[in-house]
């Protein structure tokens, strides 16, 4: 065996240093924007705990200016230090519109994910578990949900009980449990086959008892996955909706309804759309990458190469 | 075999009652329809005579009955708003989606199926690399924003395409490549890593060990099998198809069905949104069906089962 000279003997340490960086990288990086977009939305102002002086908004989100029409942001030639991100057709300061659209799309994601996932695992398990008929019944369903498009049923909605914030949630909710429920269904029926479960069934343990003290806790981390990797796709979801006119009514902003307002003001005022847009893509990448290395720490099984 | 396609078209059936049940009573809760559609200043007698006319003076069974029969017969209700059959609505501005949609499907399989096997090829290559960036730029970017930005680009500053209606070729090229945007980074995912899978298993290894031209050992051997995940969850695509084809409709103001329903749904026109979310429905219950059917004759434990 010919040893090469010159080498130094390197100690295996797993992974190479650069490949290191870059998985903590991909961790700190969406965690960070994440956190600072949550923080924004919560100080937005603070008169949710009786202080509504004090905020990160500049301004009143919905409060016009008649002579600062669409301005550009203040960075650019023409732009006014009062308006960071320019201002709308009706003098907004885009800025704060932004910030308080904020609010808008990470509560009702997070408010949907928790909904779905609640409902989702509950009927999962039930499938994966109990099998038979109830299985059957409930895998139907989720077929005809996960291939029903969300959007006819936002529409349907918003016929039957009106426009508002938990018109949205609704909406998202009703047919977003399916992909826990299939995802949780393969996990459980993999889980009913161990020592353990067959353990507490012959002392007697109740079906629910078994579902809940001995499956549930097996399953948690796949659903912290799969919780984290829907936050992008919830964002997207509100903001399509509201991009469309079907989400939160005007004025309130969102991310997508801002986008909307800047359509047609494109030839003068790009800014409009541009940044909340901007803003949307942002968070949405953070929740896929932290929702990747979550996966890659407790489940690779989920790995999709 | 036999029996478990009937199975699964007596379940489609029932679903398809139960979806029609929920839509119908869903556009009802939110009241009188009439508050909507009658002017306040009509007379007492102007009223009822509306209300007959339109069939809401008969109670929620009957009118579900009627509702029923008229659909047996292809008869899916008149707009309240346009005064015209849903159906010729939709003669209308179907060809216009058709027209849009199929390209923009046919184009995002292509490229879905083109560059997925080239990324799963080459693996960690340039191309590969590119695949893996345009998915994540395009599972992070709104679809809609990345069309309002195209439209800022190409049509505002470069004054290269047009931005609305359909007139030319030209007009088409945003709205497709909008939809394109919306179904090409999934699937692309998907057939790559379905690829990677495939080039693992023990019969690639011998299908190279016994020196088949690597030409061969992609595009025929591992293709044929690589394609059978995506197949099967084609039927998933349909709600990205809708969202694509309503957004891009809405952006580029083509006269299709996206536009009409999401002008109905803005109108309060209950039997257009209706007749439309139904007609989706029974879409939808084909395609899983059609689905199920290929994936049984794929399965050969389906497959040979005794009926």
């Amino acid at each position: 065996m010919v040893i090469e000279k010159g080498k130094k003997k390197k100690i295996y340490t797993g992974l190479k240093r650069s490949t290191r960086i870059i998985r903590n990288l991909t961790l700190i990086i969406p965690a960070a924007i994440l956190i600072l977009m949550i923080i924004v939305a919560l100080f937005a102002d603070l008169g949710w705990i009786g202080l509504p002086d004090i905020g990160l908004a500049p301004q009143d989100p919905n409060a016009t200016h008649p002579r600062d029409k669409l301005l550009p942001p203040s960075f650019m030639e023409g732009g006014k230090s009062d308006y960071f991100l320019g201002t709308d057709r009706l003098g907004r300061d885009l800025f704060s519109r932004v910030i308080y659209g904020a609010r808008v799309s990470l509560s009702v994601s997070l408010i949907v994910i928790f909904i779905t996932a609640l409902i989702g695992t509950i009927l999962g398990i039930l499938s994966g578990y109990k099998g038979g008929r109830a299985d059957a019944f409930i895998m139907r369903v989720t077929d005809v949900a996960l291939s029903f498009p969300g959007l006819l049923l936002a529409m349907l909605l918003w016929v039957a009980i009106g426009p508002g914030y938990w018109t949205v949630v609704l909406a998202l909710s009703v047919l977003g449990w399916a992909g826990y429920a299939r995802m949780i269904r393969g996990e459980s029926l993999r889980i009913r086959e161990s020592d353990f479960v067959a353990q507490a069934q012959v002392v007697g343990a109740t079906t629910w008892r078994v579902m809940f003290k001995h499956i549930f806790p097996n399953i948690v981390n796949s659903l912290i996955v799969i919780m984290t990797l829907q936050i992008g796709m919830m964002i997207l979801a509100e903001a399509a909706l509201s991009f469309l006119g079907l989400g939160i009514t005007a004025p309130t902003a969102s991310w997508g309804s801002i986008v909307a307002d800047g359509r047609t003001e494109l030839d003068r005022a790009w800014w409009i759309s541009a940044f909340p847009g901007i803003c949307i893509g942002l968070v949405v990448m953070a929740g896929n990458f932290l929702g990747d290395w979550i996966r890659d720490k407790l489940d690779p099984r989920l790995r999709q190469l | 075999m036999t029996r478990f396609i009937i199975v699964r078209i007596l379940q489609a059936i029932v679903a398809l009652i139960g979806i029609t049940i929920l839509v119908f009573f869903l556009v009802r809760v939110s009241g009188d329809p009439m508050a909507l559609i009658a002017s306040p200043n009509l007379s007492e007698e102007q009223y009822q005579k509306i209300k007959e006319s339109l069939g809401l003076d008969k109670s929620w069974g009957e009118q579900f009955w009627i509702y029923i029969k008229e659909m047996t017969r292809g008869n899916l209700g008149e707009s309240l708003i346009r005064e015209k059959p849903v159906t010729t609505m939709i003669g209308e501005s179907l060809p216009n989606t058709l027209k849009m949609t199929v390209p923009s499907f046919v184009l995002s399989m292509l490229l879905a199926f083109f560059l997925g096997i080239m990324a799963a090829t080459y693996r960690d290559s340039f191309w590969d690399n590119g695949v893996k960036f345009l998915a994540v730029l395009g599972q992070a970017l709104p679809g809609f924003w990345v069309a309002i930005m195209a439209v800022l680009i190409f049509s505002v500053y470069l004054e290269w395409l047009p931005v609305a209606g359909m007139s030319t070729p030209a007009h088409y090229v945003l709205p497709v490549l909008t939809m394109v945007f919306f179904m090409l980074p999934g699937m692309m995912r998907l057939v790559r890593s379905s690829m990677l899978d495939v080039l693992d298993s023990e019969y690639i290894k011998l299908a190279r060990i016994k020196g088949l031209p690597e030409r061969v050992v992609i595009w025929k051997h591992a293709l044929r099998n690589a394609l059978i995940t995506p197949l099967t969850i084609i039927g998933m695509l349909l709600p990205t198809l809708v969202v694509g084809a309503v957004i891009s409709e809405q952006i580029f103001n083509w006269p299709g069905m996206g536009s009409m329903i999401l002008r109905a749904t803005f109108e309060r026109d209950f039997p257009v949104v209706q007749a439309i979310t139904v007609l989706v429905a029974i879409m939808v219950l084909g395609v899983n069906l059609l689905v199920d059917i290929l994936y049984a004759y794929i399965d050969p434990q389906i497959r040979y089962q005794r009926s």
